[in-house]
């Protein structure tokens, strides 16, 4: 019983071991995505410009910072959440309506809605051993239902005269103030993952659960909060959304979810839990984005850019398990 | 509490997907003594149409969770037969289908392959799979619905046939009668129980867990290709638009009701089909009262809360736990 703790304690540190074949492929991998975007930086007109730039980090900044709150519940081994989109949209229409209180306010009551709903989502999957995806799944639906009671299925617009949520969309030294809260929330995540005894418990809980359970970790506790930090992040980002299109509907849902889940699969991050970083996911944000505001510049189709998106998160979950089978 | 755990025994969880289904019944025959609205065969027709569209998903996703493993891939593949279907079949709407099916053998056979050989997890799989086979369904269709000029094959496949059958309904049911067949008295039942509920056991029993596993996704990608296709023939068009996961919560939901087990190993065609049919029953009934969309989105996603909760591997551990907190309560159950 120690032994399998310290077994997985131990392969959180550091480790010296030699370079096999996997990793030789997710080398070449990694070099061949580097020529490609090389290659396509040279090539594609106005890609390698200031305002070009600016569009990729602008374009990240709100799946980011979905994505990596996201990667808590993968690095915890719970998967990943199928509600993320939904919960992002409701955020923002919650966020545009309850400005009639004030901004302060609407910030607070939109966050602490996204912690609960990812709280009680946490809560049946470490409690009761519920299956995240359906779990998930199941809460979109509601969340989905709901939305179009409460708002009667119309649009939420912010109330006239008021303005001050306009800074939070508004550019802050040339970037949007979206891309800056990205990079902060990133930076705060990744020492608490790096720093925290929270963080050191939910890469224990996903690397082994039998282990966790042995060295009684509270792993009700750390999943709800697994959840509840990627809804937390996930209302975060819908509160930059709504502020950003000053009108929010279930439309907004988009494609969030599937996009924060590819960036943190892109990213390298091991789906059953417990190898990975939040580092990795931002930069997995950072290159589908950049992947895809290139192929928009070449004038590929959305289908090609879905399709090549697919291709990437097909390629890498092969390398990725290939490099972790092979230790 | 006493309840949910007679719901969680193999027993309750054979019967629940019937009982379920007759409360429904029930319900949509007591329409008529509680509100204005009449219940005639239409909607019987209504049901069933209902059941040749979702039907085959959720046998094809009840097959992947009975082997231990999830589809995520079959929403958009089921938007992909329709592509293929409408795209190919101009001249003969045969040949679409064929075509149709042809893609999704394609798709099933990469996806189950990597699975295997790699023995990778299915979620991120086939979530690569759902963005592949939606980026190829929006190149298709250059990002807009399409159009099928043959509206004669839409209206063959829903004409009503003894009132409340059609073409499209009665080939469903008769998949899942052969399904059933197979699933019972052929080894592949067996050997695919065998899989989801022990996998290391299987393989030494001599199971061809590889090749089944391919088999299994093959038979996933057809069962959501065959009824997008023919759904869209019946609707005349074919669309490319994410319609996100609509597909997937209804099959989803219809087969976990159906009894079938998250963890793998235990579930059946019987079971599956009652499930579709009482969520096509709940449709029904809240068209008949003509209840806005929402209702029907908050009553599936909250039946699929429920069910996956009242059968979540831990529940039991932790009522049992919470029972240990309150020694009276114990002592009762006790005496």
């Amino acid at each position: 019983m120690t032994g399998a703790v310290a077994g997985a304690i131990d392969r959180l540190g550091l480790e010296r071991r030699k370079i096999g074949l996997a990793d030789a492929a997710l080398g070449a991998w990694i070099a061949l995505l580097v020529a490609v975007t090389a290659y396509g930086a040279a090539t594609t007109a106005g890609f390698l410009t200031w305002s070009n730039a600016k569009a990729i980090l602008t374009a990240t900044a709100f799946v980011g910072i979905i994505a990596v709150g996201l990667t808590v519940i993968v690095l915890s081994g719970n998967l990943f959440s199928l509600a993320l989109g939904q919960t992002a949209a409701i955020s923002a229409m919650v966020f545009l309506y309850s400005l009639r209180i004030d901004l302060g306010a609407a910030i607070v009551l939109t966050l602490l809605l996204g912690l609960a709903i990812g709280a009680v989502q946490g809560f049946a999957v470490g409690a009761w051993g519920a299956n995240p995806i359906v779990v998930t799944i199941g809460a979109a639906g509601l969340m989905e239902g709901m939305a179009v009671w409460l708002s009667h299925g119309e649009s939420i617009v912010p109330p006239s005269g008021a303005t001050s949520w306009e800074r939070l969309a508004q550019p802050v030294l040339g970037l949007p103030a979206p891309v800056y809260v990205f990079l902060v929330v990133t930076a705060l995540l990744v020492v608490v993952m790096r720093r925290t005894r929270f963080g050191r418990q939910i890469y224990l809980l996903g690397e082994n659960r039998v282990a966790a359970r042995a060295a009684a970790l509270p792993i009700t506790l750390l999943t709800v909060g697994a959840f509840a930090i990627a809804s937390l992040y996930t209302a975060g980002s819908g509160i930059l959304i709504g502020a950003t299109s000053a009108n929010a509907s279930l439309l907004l849902t988009g494609s969030y979810t599937y996009d924060a889940i590819a960036a943190a699969l892109v990213g390298g991050n091991a789906v059953t839990g417990g190898r990975g970083s939040i580092a990795r996911t931002a930069t997995g944000a950072i290159f589908i984005a950049t992947i895809s505001d290139m192929l928009l510049l070449r004038g590929y189709s959305t289908g090609v850019q879905i399709l090549v998106r697919g291709i990437i998160v097909l390629v890498v979950v092969v390398l990725t398990n290939l490099r972790s089978r092979s230790r | 509490m006493r309840a949910i755990e007679r719901l969680r025994r193999p027993a309750g969880r054979e019967v629940a997907p019937f009982a379920i289904l007759a409360a429904m019944i029930a319900a949509l025959m007591l329409l008529p003594a509680f509100t204005s609205y009449s219940v005639r065969t239409a909607n019987v027709y209504d049901i069933l149409q209902n059941f040749a569209s979702y039907g085959l998903v959720a046998l094809a996703l009840g097959l992947t969770i009975i082997v231990g493993e999830f589809d995520l891939s079959v929403s958009s593949m089921y938007l992909l037969g329709g592509m293929v279907a409408v795209l190919t079949g101009a001249g003969s709407p045969l040949v679409g289908v064929l075509a149709a099916l042809g893609a999704a053998i394609v798709v099933g056979a990469v996806q189950g392959g990597l699975i295997a050989k790699f023995r990778l997890n299915s979620m991120p799989v086939t979530l690569g799979g759902y963005l592949v086979v939606l980026g190829i369904t929006y190149v298709l269709g250059h990002g807009k619905s399409v159009t099928y000029e043959n509206y004669a094959v839409g209206l063959r496949l829903d004409k009503p046939i003894a009132q409340i059958f059609s073409i499209r309904s009665l080939v469903t049911l008769g998949i899942f009668v052969v399904a059933a067949l197979a699933l019972r008295y052929l080894r592949i039942g067996r050997d695919a129980r065998a899989i989801g509920g022990d996998r290391r056991a299987a393989r030494i029993a001599g199971v061809r867990v590889d090749r089944l596993l391919v088999g299994v996704f093959v038979v996933s990608a057809l069962g959501a290709a065959l009824p997008g296709a023919l759904l869209s023939y019946s609707l005349a068009t074919a669309s490319p638009t994410n319609i996100g996961f609509d597909v997937l919560t209804f099959s989803a939901t219809a087969a976990l009701i159906g009894g079938v087990s998250l963890s793998g190993g235990k579930g059946g065609t019987g079971g599956i089909a009652a499930g579709v049919l009482s969520l096509s029953v709940l449709q029904e009934i809240l068209s008949v009262l003509r209840s806005p969309d929402y209702v029907s989105s908050l009553i599936t996603g909250g039946l699929l809360v429920v069910v996956t909760i009242v059968w979540a591997p831990e529940l039991s551990r932790w009522l049992g736990s919470a029972r240990v907190l309150r020694p009276a309560e114990a002592d009762r159950s006790a005496a």
